[in-house]
C-alpha cells in the first residue's frame, strides 16, 4: 500500500502462467461460447447492469485523473469549480512553470536511472537465486528458502535510520547511488522466480544438458534463462513500479537539488504561494511516463498481477 | 560473477572425501565438474544473501543498537540509555495516537477496498466482451504514483472549495473539514489508498475466481441456489486463501503508510500529519522524530516497535492462512453442497 | 510557481526601480574580493531558498571575476532548506560552498556552529559596523565565532486592504491607517472589533502569524538571552497570548491555513482585512493575491505602523561550511553579496529588506512606489519599521515551538474548539512533550 510495499506475495503454491497458457486452460475448462464464463452467468450473458456498474466504476475511477488534467490546463480558479469537464488551454504554460519550479528533467532522469538499475539488479539476482532454489540441489537449501520466505514480510524500510548513517559514512548522501543500493535485491523476487521455475523447467531438461557436457553456467544460460523470461518480465515490471513510486527513502537521503521525480513533485506543493493548476500540471507530467508504460505493457502487468494470485 | 565469489571450500573436498577410492582416478576435468555442481548453487544464491544481509538485515539490527542510545541527528551518538527510549515511546501519547491513526486508516481502506474489489472481480468474471479493456480501465489508477495521488487528492479534499465539498454542496450538504477533522481526514487518506489499489486487488481476486471449478457452480445452480447464494457459499469460500493473501499484503503495506498522510496537508505544521497529528501515522511519527525533532534514538525505538507489530500481525495472518489453506481444498465443495442443500430446502 | 513567478513579483516589487539608484548606492568596493583575485579557475556552489533575487548578481560577479563560476541552487521554502541543511550537516558532506541560513532555525545551527567556518578569519570583523548591530550579534556563537554574513532582515509593517477598510467606514489612506493602528496590540484588536462589527468579517488571516509577531517583538521570546527555555510561567508571554485569545474568541481570526490561504483566494475575496508583513512577506502577499485571481486593484496596501512597536520576523545569513574546498573564495563571494550595494539590488529584485545600515539609508532616501501595494514606498516604510528592532535570542527549538507547540492550539482556538485558557494549557503540555 505504501511505496515500499512488497508486491503480491503468493501465499500458497503459485503457478505463474503466461497469458496465452492461461487462456488455453480457460478454454479447455469450459464450453467455448454460449455459457458465460462467470459463475453467476450460468447459461446467461452479462447484462446491462453488469456493464453499467463497471462503466460507472471506471468513469468514477478515471475522473480524478481527468480532473487533474482539466485543472492543470486551466487556472488556479479551475480547482474551485464544481465538476469541471473541459480542459483549458494553459497546460503547456503551466508545464513550463513546473519546469521552472523543480528540476524536472534531472528528476526524471534520476528516476529512470534508479528504477532501471534496481530492476536489472533485482531480476538478475532473483533469477540466479530462484533457479538455484528451484532446480539445484545443495546443502541447506530448504533452510535458506524458509529464511527467504520469512524475510519477505520484514519491512526493511524500517531500517532507514542506520541506512542513513551508513550512507553518511560512505559519503553517498545526496547521490542516487544511495537510493539504488538498499533495494538491489528483494526477498520477494527470489521467491517469485523460484515458484515460477520450479514448475516450468522439467528436471530432465537440466539433466540432459548436463549429460551433453554443459557446465552449470551454460545450463543456466541455455535452459533456465529462456524458460524464465516471461516471469523475469513480470518481476521487472513490478520492481520498476516499486522503485519508481518509492518516496520515503529518497526523501531522506536525497536533497531537493538532486531529486527523484517523486521527491521533486512533492516539493511543488510546499511553496510560499501555491498555484494549484501548476501543482497538478506537475502531477500529470509525472504520471505520463507510467501511463506510457501502462499502454505498452499493460497486458503483461495485468497477467502479472493475476499470476500473483493463488491457485485455487 | 561466479568467478568473483569464493565458494565454501569445504564443500568440494567433502564431496571428494566421501568416495576416496575413485577420487584418485578422477580427471582434472571431472574434478572441475564436481566442484562446479557443488559450488555453483552457492554462487547463485550468495549475491542475494550478501546484499540482503548488508542492506536489509544489518540496518534492522543496527536500528536496535541505535535505539539504546541518546542519538541526535546532528550531534551523533550520545550516552547509553538502555531501554529508556522504548519506555519514553511507550509512554508517549503521540506514539499511541499514531498507532490508532494507522489502524483506523488501515481498516477504512482495507474493508471497503476488499468489498469493492470482490464486487468488481465478480462483475469481471462474467464473460464480458472486451475484457482486456475492462481490466486495464480498472487498473488505471494504479499507474498514478502515491505522491501524485496525494497531491491530487489533497486538492480534491480542499476544505474551502475542493471537488468533494463542491459535489456535496450540490446535494445540499455543507462543506466538510476533510483535513481538520480526525475521522474525515482518515476517510480522505483511505480513499487515496482505495483509489489506487482497488483495481489491483480486483485483478488478484478475479484470477482466483477464474480458478474456481465451474462444476461447483453448476451443481449449486442445479440444486436451486441463486446467484447471491452461489457467490457467498461457493465463490467466497473457494477464494479464501487469496482473500487472506490480499489482507496480508494490505496489512504489511497499510501499517507502513507514509506518503499519503505526509503530503495530504503538507504546509500545516511541517507536514507531520495535521496540526493536531489527527492523521499522523506511525511511520510519519518516526520520520518526524528522526528528521524533524532530530532524535534518532527514539525514532529507532519506534521503528522496532512497529517492526514487532508488523511481525505479530504477519504471524497471526500466517497461522490463520495455514489453517484455512489445509482445510480448504474440500471446503469449497463442502460449502457448495451445503449451499445446494439449503437452496433445495428453500 | 518559483522562479518565473518570482521574476514577475520581483519586477513588480522593483517597480520603477531606477538604474540611478543602483549607481548611486553607496558601495565599499567589495573588500573581500582580493582573496579570490588569483587567476585559478574556481567553481563555487551556493544554496539559497525562497526569494533571494541573486541571479543577476551572480552574473555580475562572474563578469567581474572571470576565474569564478557560480553554480546556484534555490530551494522552494525556508522549511525545506532547513531539512536539506540539517540532513547534509548530519551526513557530514554535501553542503554547498555557501549556505543560506534562515533566522528561524539559526538557533539549531548554532548548536553545531563549528560546522561552519569562523568568518573572522576572512575579515568580517572589519565590516561589523556595516550591519545593524543585532544582525551581526545573531551570527556570533557562544565562543565568539561569527558564522554568517547577514543578508536581509524582516522588519514588520502592516499590510491592509484599503478597499475593505473603506467599505467598513475606516480610513484607507496609508498615513491615516498608520495613525489609526498606532498603539499596542490591545488597540489593534479593538480596531479589529470595530471592523468586525461593521462588516461581520475577520480582521486578520489566522492567529499563528499574529502570535509570531507578538512573540518576536519581545526582548526575550521562547528563550531567555542566556538560552534558557522561557515559556512556562512567562507572564508577559501569557498575557499576550490571552490578548490574542480574546480577539480570536471575538471572531477576529479568519482561521486560514498558513501558506495556503485557499490557493490565494482568501487574499482576494475579502476574507480578512489585515496581514502582518515583514519585508519578504510582501512578495508572498502579492504572489498569493495573483494566484487567487487578484491584482493591484484588490486593494492591498502597506502602512508604516505595527502594533506594539518595532518587530522583526525572519531574515537570513550566508555561511561557509568547513567542508568547503574554496573557503576563501566562498567567503569573498558571500562578503560581496552582502555589501550594501548588492543588498539594494537584492531588494529591488526580491523585496528582501537589507540588513546593512548604508543600504537601508539608501532605500529611505530614495522612495520608490510599489505598484501592487497602491504605490506605497515600501523600501522607505520598511526602513522606518526597522528602527528600534531588538535582537531576540533564538534557541535550538525555536521553530519547533512556533510551529508545533503553539501552532496546533492556536489553530483550534481559531476554529473555536478550545478556549484561550485551554489553548495555553495545551501549548504547555506540548512544550513539555516535544521540547522539555
Amino acid at each position: 500500500m505504501t511505496t515500499a510495499t512488497p508486491e503480491p506475495v503468493p501465499a500458497v503454491e503459485v503457478d505463474v502462467v503466461s497469458p496465452d497458457r492461461r487462456e488455453k486452460v480457460d478454454k479447455y475448462g469450459r464450453p467455448r461460447r454460449g455459457r458465460g464464463s462467470g459463475n453467476a452467468g450460468l447459461g446467461s450473458r452479462p447484462g446491462f447492469l453488469t456493464y453499467g456498474l463497471l462503466a460507472a466504476f471506471v468513469i468514477g475511477g478515471a475522473y480524478p485523473l481527468w480532473w487533474s488534467y482539466v485543472v492543470a490546463s486551466g487556472t488556479n480558479a479551475t480547482r474551485g469549480e464544481t465538476l469541471p469537464l473541459i480542459p483549458g488551454g494553459n497546460f503547456l504554460a503551466n508545464a513550463a512553470q513546473v519546469l521552472d519550479a523543480i528540476p524536472f528533467w534531472l528528476a526524471l532522469w534520476n528516476s529512470i536511472v534508479i528504477s532501471s538499475t534496481i530492476t536489472i539488479s533485482v531480476v538478475t539476482f532473483s533469477t540466479l537465486a530462484g533457479y538455484a532454489f528451484a532446480k539445484l540441489r545443495f546443502r541447506g537449501r530448504d533452510g535458506l528458502m524458509i529464511f527467504v520466505i520469512a524475510t519477505m514480510a520484514i519491512p526493511t524500510q524500517l531500517g532507514i535510520i542506520p541506512l542513513f548513517m551508513v550512507m553518511r559514512e560512505l559519503g553517498w548522501t545526496g547521490e542516487i547511488g544511495a537510493v539504488i543500493v538498499p533495494t538491489l535485491v528483494t526477498a520477494f523476487g527470489v521467491f517469485f522466480m523460484r515458484q515460477y521455475l520450479v514448475d516450468v523447467i522439467p528436471d530432465e531438461l537440466i539433466e540432459a544438458a548436463r549429460v551433453d557436457g554443459a557446465n552449470q553456467i551454460r545450463t543456466f544460460f541455455h535452459v533456465a534463462l529462456p524458460a524464465a523470461r516471461p516471469a523475469m518480465a513480470i518481476l521487472g515490471l513490478f520492481t520498476f513500479m516499486m522503485a519508481w513510486t518509492d518516496y520515503l527513502w529518497p526523501l531522506i537521503v536525497l536533497s531537493p537539488t538532486n531529486p527523484t521525480l517523486q521527491t521533486a513533485l512533492s516539493q511543488l506543493q510546499s511553496g510560499y504561494y501555491i498555484d494549484y493548476s501548476i501543482v497538478l500540471a506537475g502531477a500529470v507530467m509525472a504520471t505520463i511516463p507510467l501511463l506510457i508504460l501502462f499502454v505498452v505493457a499493460g497486458k503483461q502487468l495485468i497477467s502479472g498481477i493475476m499470476a500473483g494470485a493463488v491457485k485455487g | 560473477m561466479t568467478s568473483t565469489l569464493t565458494p565454501p571450500t569445504g564443500t568440494g573436498s567433502d564431496g571428494d572425501d566421501s568416495r576416496p577410492p575413485r577420487a584418485s582416478r578422477l580427471t582434472w576435468r571431472q574434478r572441475i565438474s564436481i566442484f562446479d555442481v557443488k559450488a555453483s548453487p552457492y554462487a547463485y544464491v550468495a549475491p542475494f544473501f550478501l546484499l540482503f544481509g548488508l542492506v536489509g538485515l544489518f540496518p534492522l539490527a543496527y536500528t536496535f543498537w541505535v535505539s539504546l542510545f541518546d542519538w541526535d541527528l546532528l550531534k551523533g551518538q550520545g550516552d547509553f540509555v538502555g531501554m529508556e527510549n522504548f519506555w519514553a515511546i511507550l509512554n508517549d501519547r503521540f506514539f499511541w495516537n499514531s498507532i490508532r491513526n494507522t489502524i483506523s486508516i488501515f481498516l477504512l481502506s482495507a474493508i471497503p477496498q476488499l468489498a469493492m474489489a470482490l464486487l468488481l472481480a465478480y462483475l469481471l468474471d462474467q464473460g464480458l466482451r472486451a475484457k482486456t479493456f475492462w481490466r486495464m480501465s480498472i487498473l488505471l489508477p494504479y499507474v498514478v504514483t502515491p505522491v501524485a495521488v496525494a497531491i491530487i487528492f489533497s486538492s480534491v479534499f480542499n476544505e474551502a472549495d475542493g471537488l468533494v465539498n463542491n459535489l456535496l454542496n450540490l446535494i445540499g450538504i455543507p462543506d466538510q473539514q476533510w483535513k481538520h477533522d480526525t475521522f474525515l481526514s482518515h476517510i480522505a487518506i483511505a480513499s487515496m489508498v482505495n483509489w489506487r489499489w482497488t483495481g489491483y486487488n480486483t485483478l488478484i481476486l478475479l484470477a482466483a475466481m477464474q480458478a474456481v471449478p465451474r462444476d461447483l457452480y453448476e451443481s449449486a445452480a442445479i440444486d436451486g441456489a441463486g446467484a447471491a447464494r452461489r457467490f457467498f457459499s461457493v465463490t467466497i469460500p473457494s477464494i479464501r486463501p487469496t482473500l487472506i493473501f490480499v489482507v496480508i499484503t494490505a496489512t504489511i503495506g497499510g501499517l507502513q503508510i507514509f506518503t499519503e498522510p505526509r503530503l495530504f496537508d503538507v504546509s500545516n505544521a511541517g507536514g507531520i500529519g495535521g496540526a493536531d497529528r489527527q492523521f499522523q501515522t506511525t511511520v510519519l511519527f518516526m520520520w518526524e522524530l528522526a528528521f524533524f525533532r532530530r532524535d534518532f534514538g527514539e525514532a529507532s525505538a519506534v521503528a522496532w516497535l512497529l517492526f514487532l507489530l508488523i511481525v505479530a500481525f504477519g504471524l497471526v495472518n500466517f497461522l490463520l492462512s495455514r489453517r484455512v489453506a489445509t482445510g480448504d481444498a474440500r471446503g469449497g465443495r463442502r460449502a457448495a453442497r451445503r449451499a445446494a442443500r439449503k437452496g433445495a430446502d428453500a | 510557481m518559483k522562479l518565473s513567478r518570482h521574476t514577475k513579483v520581483a519586477a513588480a516589487l522593483a517597480g520603477a526601480a531606477s538604474v540611478a539608484l543602483l549607481a548611486s548606492a553607496c558601495s565599499s568596493d567589495g573588500g573581500g574580493t582580493d582573496e579570490a583575485a588569483s587567476d585559478e579557475p574556481i567553481t563555487l556552489t551556493i544554496t539559497t531558498f525562497g526569494t533571494f533575487g541573486y541571479d543577476d548578481l551572480y552574473e555580475q560577479y562572474m563578469d567581474e571575476n572571470p576565474n569564478i563560476t557560480i553554480e546556484a541552487t534555490n530551494i522552494d521554502t525556508g522549511g525545506n532548506a532547513r531539512t536539506d541543511a540539517f540532513t547534509k550537516i548530519a551526513a557530514g558532506s554535501g553542503l554547498s560552498d555557501i549556505v543560506a541560513i534562515e533566522e528561524g532555525w539559526l538557533g539549531s545551527i548554532m548548536e553545531v556552529s563549528d560546522t561552519f567556518v569562523d568568518l573572522r578569519d576572512f575579515g568580517i570583523e572589519d565590516r561589523s559596523g556595516d550591519w545593524v548591530d543585532w544582525k551581526y550579534a545573531q551570527a556570533t556563537d557562544a565562543d565568539g565565532r561569527v558564522i554568517g554574513y547577514g543578508t536581509d532582515i524582516g522588519p514588520e509593517g502592516l499590510c491592509y486592504n484599503g478597499v475593505l477598510f473603506e467599505e467598513a467606514g475606516l480610513p484607507s489612506d496609508r498615513a491615516e491607517v498608520a495613525e489609526l493602528i498606532d498603539g499596542d496590540w490591545e488597540h489593534f484588536f479593538d480596531v479589529g472589533r470595530d471592523y468586525q462589527e461593521a462588516t461581520g468579517k475577520a480582521w486578520y488571516d489566522h492567529s499563528g502569524f499574529v502570535w509570531n509577531a507578538m512573540v518576536n517583538q519581545l526582548d526575550e521570546g521562547y528563550y531567555t538571552a542566556d538560552g534558557e527555555l522561557n515559556v512556562e510561567g512567562n507572564a508577559e508571554l501569557q498575557e499576550r497570548f490571552e490578548l490574542l485569545g480574546a480577539a480570536t474568541e471575538d471572531g477576529l481570526s479568519a482561521a486560514q491555513a498558513a501558506w495556503d490561504w485557499n490557493g490565494g483566494k482568501s487574499f482576494v475575496d475579502g476574507t480578512f482585512a489585515t496581514f502582518v508583513c515583514p519585508g519578504w512577506m510582501l512578495g508572498v502577499v502579492q504572489g498569493n493575491t495573483e494566484a487567487g485571481g487578484g491584482d493591484a486593484s484588490t486593494g492591498w496596501d502597506f502602512a508604516d505602523v505595527f502594533p506594539g512597536g518595532a518587530a522583526n520576523w525572519g531574515g537570513a545569513f550566508l555561511a561557509v561550511p568547513e567542508t568547503s574546498e574554496n573557503q576563501a573564495a566562498a567567503a569573498a563571494l558571500a562578503d560581496w553579496l552582502t555589501q550594501p550595494e548588492q543588498q539594494v539590488a537584492q531588494f529591488e529584485a526580491a523585496g528582501t529588506f537589507p540588513s546593512t545600515v548604508a543600504a537601508q539609508d539608501e532605500l529611505a532616501a530614495n522612495p520608490t512606489p510599489n505598484e501592487f501595494f497602491n504605490d506605497a514606498p515600501v523600501g522607505e516604510i520598511l526602513a522606518g519599521r526597522s528602527v528600534g528592532v531588538v535582537a531576540q535570542f533564538k534557541g535550538p527549538d525555536d521553530s519547533v515551538i512556533q510551529e508545533n507547540v503553539f501552532g496546533p492550539p492556536l489553530q483550534k482556538l481559531d476554529r473555536g474548539e478550545v478556549s484561550t485558557q485551554e489553548a495555553w494549557d495545551e501549548a504547555i503540555v506540548l512544550l513539555d512533550e516535544l521540547v522539555g
